[in-house]
């Protein structure tokens, strides 16, 4: 009679459930990173709602939010995007507006406000070097990482236009302040990409993905190396002969948005609340050096003192920062990023 | 001469065509739903702007664009390179194979298949293992003092062509060994009594005779080669960008659907022409093996 006894129970726990347990698809970036959101993020934010998540990911959220909403095949209620693609999604038109009834508008600065894509955690691009290559004298500003004669060796920057010619201008003497204005001018995209070109010859490979880069490093196979820091900071911390430096990083943010039509709008936009409550964006921290957005999160202690050294927006870095303009990606992109692989190909 | 055939005869004969026909319409069914379709709605999407009206501006992006050559020109670079190679390397293999007593040829030909059986994402990082600068080969070569610096072996040209060749050449191998396989052994026997060397077997006899597979062979590898991604995106280190690479940028970075669909059509276009101008080379060359047989 056990069998009976066990499908009653079965049973039993089944209807204590509630039936309509609210399912949701959320489509993250994967690897650590991907983790680190579901440990810290909306793994515990799910178990308070009481929702039934179910993680995708991708490398390429962008092209694949276009072809699910074009397609009207929509797959994912949320998605993790660059906050420069989010700004193109939201111009595309293939977001839902934020609700900000739900979601608390005064969690972001002013400066990082969107309207379509909430930026929850931010990076930067560093420069780091192989202790091996250079021991205690580094290059520590992008002026030095383009000087080849005071520092020769290998280079390894992103084959993407975007922070490749922020870093470009900075090297040639622009103030981070000025940076987007002087890109504004045809003649300052034109002096970032000679810039690049400068620099072409030494490096040995323009590199496509952030796990690449960090191999790169790793393995040696380029001294000096254009990456992020999360990437970065894995490297050293793992025992490779890596450092970097915040000096001139650009600072970018990644956001979460909703798709256009999405399924389950509603419980998405209670998702984002509860997923970016400050408590948990400063525990992503934990598993990866990407920091909080949200000024909160920086108070109370609830990220470790030590640690926010390693985080791009700490105050103490943010000083020589240029922080990444995602609305003039959206105006210029196009047009940077053909001058970037006109580069390329000459 | 003349013969009637019974007429019941002819039925059965077209009864058992039409059955042969039936057979084969569940793969007539996919390859029109895999690929035709797919192929026409690429064409209907390269004359759409991003807004879904018709254009032909995508075309003349496309086609304005000096990236779109300079790709055009480093697919064919590396297409023709690798069928070069694969020529050079597979056609004395393909001779050693199919003169090897059997047993000895189909353990080298296990030998020559197993990449096939590998994928080709762990191939590809397993060249990047190989090559790199600590790699492998460059740690035997500055080792044993042969360089004292390590080689530039990947993320450049050279590499894409290595991992290529190393992904084309069992497939050019197949062709060219069948043919000469089938190749009579008597015919080489006659030759060398008649007091041929053995350069001019080769050459008058073994080449021959096997032209129909080498050409199989390079009609294959320059298909296979026009479209490759993984490769030059792995091992080319961001400087190696053919057409394949300009799509993925069209498609992943500009979300340019309209663009990255005229850049496949080309890509078919290419193709075609490809096989068109193999066509023609093959008809030329058996024209003149008929004027020769004559002569």
């Amino acid at each position: 009679m056990s069998w009976l006894r066990i499908s009653l129970t079965a049973f039993a726990i089944s209807a204590a459930v509630p039936v309509h347990a609210q399912t949701l698809t959320i489509t993250t970036a994967g690897g650590d990173y991907g983790n680190a959101m579901k440990e810290a993020m909306w793994g515990p934010a799910a178990k308070e709602l009481g929702y039934d998540v179910r993680e995708e990911t991708l490398s390429d959220g962008l092209a694949a939010l276009k072809m699910q909403v074009t397609s009207g095949a929509i797959a994912t209620d949320i998605i993790h995007l660059g906050s420069p693609e989010g700004a193109q999604a939201a111009a595309q038109s293939l977001l839902e507006p934020l609700d900000y009834k739900i979601i608390d508008a005064k969690s972001v600065p002013e400066g990082a406000a969107s309207d379509y894509c909430y930026p929850f955690d931010s990076y930067g691009t560093v420069l780091s070097w192989s202790t091996k290559t250079y021991g205690d004298n580094p290059p520590k500003t992008w002026a030095e990482f383009w000087d080849v004669a005071k520092f020769p060796g290998r280079r390894a920057l992103r084959a993407n236009a975007q922070d490749s010619i922020e870093i470009a201008l900075l090297s040639d003497g622009v103030a981070p302040a000025e940076v987007y204005a002087v890109l504004s001018t045809p003649e300052g995209l034109e002096r970032a990409i000679k810039r690049l070109e400068a620099i072409k010859p030494d490096v040995a490979v323009w590199w496509t993905s952030g796990a690449q880069s960090a191999q790169l490093l790793k393995d040696g196979e380029a001294d000096l190396v254009v990456t992020w820091n999360g990437r970065a900071e894995t490297v050293k911390k793992d025992g490779g002969a890596a450092d970097y430096t915040f000096k001139g990083s650009v600072i970018g943010t990644d956001c979460l948005g909703v798709p256009k039509g999405a399924p389950n709008k509603e419980a998405a936009m209670k998702l984002i609340a509860a997923m970016t409550q400050p408590a948990r964006v400063a525990k992503l921290t934990d598993f990866i050096a990407y920091g909080p957005v949200n000024p909160a999160a920086y108070e109370g202690g609830l990220i470790p003192e030590d640690r926010l050294k390693t985080l791009a927006t700490a105050p103490e870095n943010a000083g020589t920062s240029v922080f990444s303009n995602s609305q003039w990606w959206v105006k210029n992109g196009e047009a940077a990023q053909q001058a970037f692989d006109e580069m390329m190909a000459r | 001469m003349t013969a009637t055939v019974d007429p019941a005869l002819l039925a059965d004969a077209r009864r058992e065509r039409r059955f042969f026909l039936s057979l084969s319409l569940p793969a007539l069914f996919i390859v029109g739903l895999a690929a035709i379709l797919p192929i026409l709605w690429i064409i209907r999407q390269s004359f759409l702007t991003t807004g879904g009206e018709y254009t032909v501006g995508n075309y003349a992006k496309v086609l304005s664009s000096g990236l779109t050559w300079s790709a055009l020109v480093t697919t064919l670079e590396l297409s023709l390179g690798t069928l070069a190679i694969c020529i050079v390397l597979g056609t004395p293999l393909a001779l050693a194979l199919a003169s090897a007593r059997p047993r000895v040829a189909n353990l080298l030909m296990a030998f020559v298949m197993l990449p096939l059986w590998t994928a080709i994402l762990v191939r590809t990082y397993g060249w990047l293992v190989l090559l790199r600068r600590d790699g492998l080969v460059n740690a035997a070569l500055t080792g044993s003092g042969l360089t004292a610096e390590p080689l530039p072996l990947v993320y450049n040209f050279t590499g894409t062509l290595i991992g290529m060749v190393h992904y084309m050449l069992p497939i050019f191998l197949l062709p060219v060994y069948a043919a000469m396989r089938d190749i009579d052994p008597n015919l080489v026997r006659a030759a060398a009594s008649m007091g041929a060397t053995l350069g001019q077997v080769i050459r008058t006899v073994i080449m021959p005779l096997s032209a129909g597979g080498i050409f199989s062979g390079s009609v294959i590898v320059l298909i296979y080669s026009i479209g490759f991604f993984i490769t030059p995106a792995v091992l080319g280190g961001g400087k190696v960008n053919p057409l394949s690479t300009r799509i993925e940028r069209a498609l992943s970075t500009f979300q340019d659907w309209g663009s990255a669909s005229v850049l496949g059509i080309l890509l078919l276009v290419l193709m075609a022409l490809i096989g068109v101008m193999l066509l023609a080379a093959r008809r030329l060359l058996a024209q003149d093996a008929v004027a020769a047989a004559h002569a």
